[in-house]
């Protein structure tokens, strides 16, 4: 900071960071996980099919990647968290919001443990052994990705940007 | 041997099904590294949750003095609050990573016999025990 950012703006510059890598994991996701739940089958459709029909491997190092660096950046934005929004949500009774943001932190850990199998089921892709166990890894991941998204997205709704 | 690139579009009736092509990264076609992968990833929810339940961080952060202590340190006064969930992340790791390794060692005949749904059938399972173990927060907020 050194004067340079206040304090505001240095913890709002890193939350920022953290949305924008959550945004392109949850795309990333999202396009993988409707890749393998309801493949195309025929090329270029719709809109909807154009999603479904991408090349969904490509996708797997981008995504451990960008959860890697998401769960940095929010592990380090969640000192400040601790300190300036939970104390607050408490003292205003914001259980749930609270609670929700704990439950976060957990699905978050989760995923980050579940990596190490997707990136090797998804490197294997061409082995029919590991369809489905690629295909479940893939759904539970998108899933925890979007409840982590809305419930980071509602407490900062709550005490956010600029708190 | 020619290398084929995933292709998830139908193939044709002809083609072997159950040929795999050889994953382009070296890392992704160790076989023992697949057997470290899936088996640090299957025990990681359990490992976690009970990490989370004997309450086994291996570090505790204080924030507010920014301390960073071996172990488990319970409630100081004038320290502000701990935090345990850095902690038990890198406990969770360092069990799955040491059961990963452990998985290596076996024979392949007992690591092919791990059924792969557990991948993504253990997370799911820990969700509840997740939210259970946030009871505290549910009873102030329903009280």
């Amino acid at each position: 900071m050194g004067g340079v950012l206040s304090t505001n703006a240095f913890w709002t510059i890193w939350l920022f960071i953290h949305l924008i890598l959550a945004v392109g994991l949850l795309g990333a996701l999202t396009h993988q996980a409707m890749a393998v739940a309801l493949p195309a089958r025929q090329p270029a459709g719709g809109i909807v099919t154009r999603f479904r029909a991408v090349r969904a491997s490509g996708y797997a190092t981008a995504v451990c990647v960008l959860w890697v660096v998401t769960f940095l950046i929010g592990s380090y934005i969640y000192t400040s968290y601790r300190i300036y929004i939970r104390i607050p949500l408490e003292e205003g009774h914001y259980f749930k919001t609270a609670g929700f943001f704990d439950f976060k932190e957990h699905v978050t850990t989760l995923g980050l443990l579940l990596l190490p199998a997707y990136w090797y089921l998804w490197k294997n892709a061409d082995d029919p052994a590991y369809d489905n166990a690629r295909k479940g890894v893939t759904l539970v991941l998108a899933v925890m990705c979007w409840f982590l998204f809305i419930v980071g997205h509602v407490l900062n709704n709550t005490r956010g940007f600029g708190s | 041997m020619s290398q084929s690139t995933p292709n998830y579009t139908p193939t044709s009736s002809t083609q072997p099904s159950a040929v795999a092509a050889p994953p382009a990264s070296s890392l992704a076609a160790s076989r023992k590294f697949g057997t470290f992968a899936l088996t640090f990833s299957i025990c990681s929810p359990v490992v976690y949750c009970a990490v989370v339940f004997l309450n086994w961080p291996l570090v505790t952060f204080w924030p507010a003095t920014d301390r960073l202590v071996w172990g488990y340190e319970g409630a100081r006064a004038g320290e502000g609050p701990n935090m345990l969930w850095y902690g038990w992340t890198l406990t969770a790791i360092l069990i799955a990573a040491a059961l990963g390794i452990l998985a290596v060692l076996l024979p392949e005949r007992i690591t092919r016999k791990i059924p792969l749904a557990l991948v993504w059938i253990l997370p799911i399972l820990a969700i509840p025990f997740v939210v259970y173990s946030l009871m505290p927060w549910w009873r102030l907020a329903f009280r």
